[in-house]
């Protein structure tokens, strides 16, 4: 018994200038220091809490390039039981519709699951599409934003979950896709025994195309409708820069004002 | 694309001269006609006008009628509208399915969709039940006149470059836009168009609406304030922020926050300006212990009038404002405030003497 969940987590380049290869539009990842995308973090910690009550085991998998083994490695220290690294050139330069449909099929074959989660966005493209695009295709039923989750009787997941200005409870029948909310659920620190734990059983596998036999035409950059066209550089907005650098801070409260009152920026 | 490219198997065959038109999805999820999915109908005019084609505004709901002129008094040419009980509570995947079965039936080459929390949740169910592209967060769009292909443009990465978003296969091409990048259309009570009442065969949702309460709020929405006043990571302490209420409600303008006060948990989420908050389109902004990241200036490039109070003479908010006094807040503030109070006060007595 317990429950059977899957989390999946995206390996990120931890900048905020990112190069993108002006031939393909898509992101050069060579030598950018990467992280687990922070939002994931907080859908491995409502699973390792979903785990905490009700038992069961936790599976992490992620599409990326080798290195990512690392970002496996370090959720598997908050706790996840197992990792999935889904590489292979094949899959490189995918849109998230070519990405989701690779997810899809990692997931198929570890079917039977109870909740699918993915976290709502992430650092680099911050699109929220994989947990709407993933349940589709796996023709899961799946609601965003979740703060918190538990299981009513054995076949039923109630979901809180946050909107703008709204708080609603939803209740869905396992299986199904759960993508956690930004900020929810402060994730859990590694722990050094999980560590040593991945280092004895180096509970990470590598699956290739090989192991997916998916076709060449619906993954990577073939398999993705969208393609980047070209990339430039945002226009900034002409600014007037008019900046009081050095003296008395009565003065430059004045001056200020006067500029603002000036313009009909703001009334008395 | 390569030449022994064929279309993925489990993808619906498209031929693309057979999709015209664009789609505005109109969202009603709580009762009345949200004001971002109008906003839609200006870009939508738009590349409707450069491709030829209508202009649609599609509603989904159980009681919808009373809406339906609005996106035509806003541009649209015609609506397209389905009543259903099965609308009565929302589940992303049923309105998803309505939707793929609509588009299927018209082929629209283009849907635009308000990236509301929900409209982000629902907009990537319907690509790929039709296995379009979607592209998130579109700040703007351009055409293609020879291949008919609309440019998606969003700015990825950190806000520093704008993407370019292309679909030369599939249709329709799918964008959402967060609320507040674009200006509401004009109004105008005397243009008329085609109202289609249309029907769909969906499943029952097979999840289920418990409950759901209202999170009341007193303040102005910031993307709707006209003075803003936010502060960074800069102020230090979650007490700086009382500092920026006094000064906000002295001006008669509300409080926001960066993504870094968010973090630190000294302002909610829904007050946050930036890339992954909100644009907002206010009158002053008064960035205070602000850096000015570009994921932040991309969230007040609406802004009339920016002002910078930095303790970092390096800052590049410094390279982004109109006005910007380097210095502590601490004392900056309470001497603007001071400053606008005084000015109050013989403003009082002058209209008193008259």
């Amino acid at each position: 018994m317990g429950l059977e969940i899957v989390v999946g987590i995206k390996w990120v380049p931890n900048t905020q200038s990112v190069n993108i290869d002006p031939k393909t539009g898509t992101l050069i990842r060579e030598g950018v220091p990467s992280v687990v995308n922070p939002h994931d973090l907080n859908a491995v910690e409502l699973a390792l809490r979903l785990k905490d009550r009700y038992g069961g085991r936790v599976t992490a998998i992620s599409m990326a390039p080798p290195g990512a083994v690392k970002g496996l490695e370090f959720v598997i220290g908050m706790g996840v039981d197992r990792g999935i690294l889904i590489s292979d050139r094949v899959f490189a330069g995918a849109d998230t519709l070519a990405t989701s449909y690779v997810l899809a099929n990692a997931v198929k074959r570890l079917m039977p699951i109870d909740i699918l989660m993915f976290g709502q966005e992430t650092l680099d493209s911050s699109t929220s599409h994989i947990g709407a695009q993933t349940a589709s295709w796996l023709h899961l039923p799946y609601i965003y934003y979740a703060v918190d989750a538990e299981l009513v009787g054995d076949k039923t997941l109630r979901v809180r979950r946050m909107l703008e200005r709204k708080v609603e409870v939803y209740e869905l029948p396992l299986p199904c896709v759960v993508v956690a909310a930004m900020k929810s659920n402060h994730p859990r620190p590694v722990k050094l025994s999980e560590k040593i734990r991945f280092k004895m059983e180096k509970p990470v596998e590598v699956w290739s195309n090989k192991v997916l036999n998916l076709d060449p035409n619906c993954i990577g950059l073939r398999g993705s409708p969208t393609i980047v066209a070209k990339s430039i550089p945002t226009p900034s907005i002409p600014r007037k820069k008019e900046v009081f650098r050095e003296g008395d801070v009565k003065e430059a409260a004045k001056w200020l004002v006067d500029k603002l009152l000036e313009e009909e920026v703001i009334s008395l | 694309m390569r030449r022994d490219w064929k279309p993925c198997p489990e993808w619906i065959p498209v031929n693309k001269d057979e999709w015209r038109g664009v789609w505005v999805f109109m969202e009603t999820f709580d009762g009345f006609l949200h004001e971002a999915s109008l906003q839609l109908l200006r870009p939508g005019r738009s590349i409707a006008d450069k491709l030829g084609v209508e202009l649609t505004a599609v509603f989904l709901g159980t009681d919808v009628k009373r809406f339906l002129k609005e996106p035509i008094y806003y541009g649209a040419d015609k609506v397209i509208y389905v009543e259903d009980e099965k609308f009565s509570q929302y589940a992303p995947n049923v309105y998803g399915e309505a939707l793929i079965q609509l588009i299927k039936k018209y082929k629209p080459e283009a849907l635009l969709v308000a990236g509301t929390l929900r409209g982000r949740e629902m907009a990537p169910y319907v690509a790929n039940g039709l296995q379009a592209g979607i592209t998130a967060d579109c700040t703007d769009f351009s055409v293609d006149p020879e291949t008919r292909d609309v440019i998606l443009i969003r700015p990825p990465f950190g806000a520093t470059m704008l993407a370019h978003i292309r679909t030369p296969q599939r249709r329709p091409q799918i964008g959402t836009v967060r609320p507040n990048v674009f200006e509401l259309p004009e109004r105008d009570e005397s243009r008329t168009g085609e109202i289609i009442e249309e029907r769909v065969d969906v499943p029952p949702p097979t999840i289920r609406l418990v409950s759901s309460e209202e999170i009341k709020r007193e303040e102005v929405p910031i993307e709707k304030a006209e003075i803003i006043v936010s502060g960074g990571k800069g102020l230090g302490t979650p007490e700086g922020f009382k500092l920026l209420e006094e000064l906000a409600s002295l001006l008669g303008g509300v409080v926001a926050g960066s993504r870094k006060a968010v973090d630190a948990g000294w302002i909610p989420h829904d007050r946050q300006v930036g890339q992954t908050g909100k644009s907002v389109k206010a009158r002053l902004y008064i960035a205070v212990g602000i850096s000015g990241a570009s994921q932040h200036l991309f969230g007040i490039r609406e802004v009339q009038r920016v002002v910078a109070i930095n303790i970092d003479p390096e800052a590049p908010i410094f390279e982004n404002c109109d006005y910007g006094i380097v210095g502590d807040y601490r004392e900056v503030i309470p001497a603007l405030i001071e400053e606008i109070k005084r000015r109050k006060e013989a403003r009082a007595v002058e209209a008193a003497t008259k």
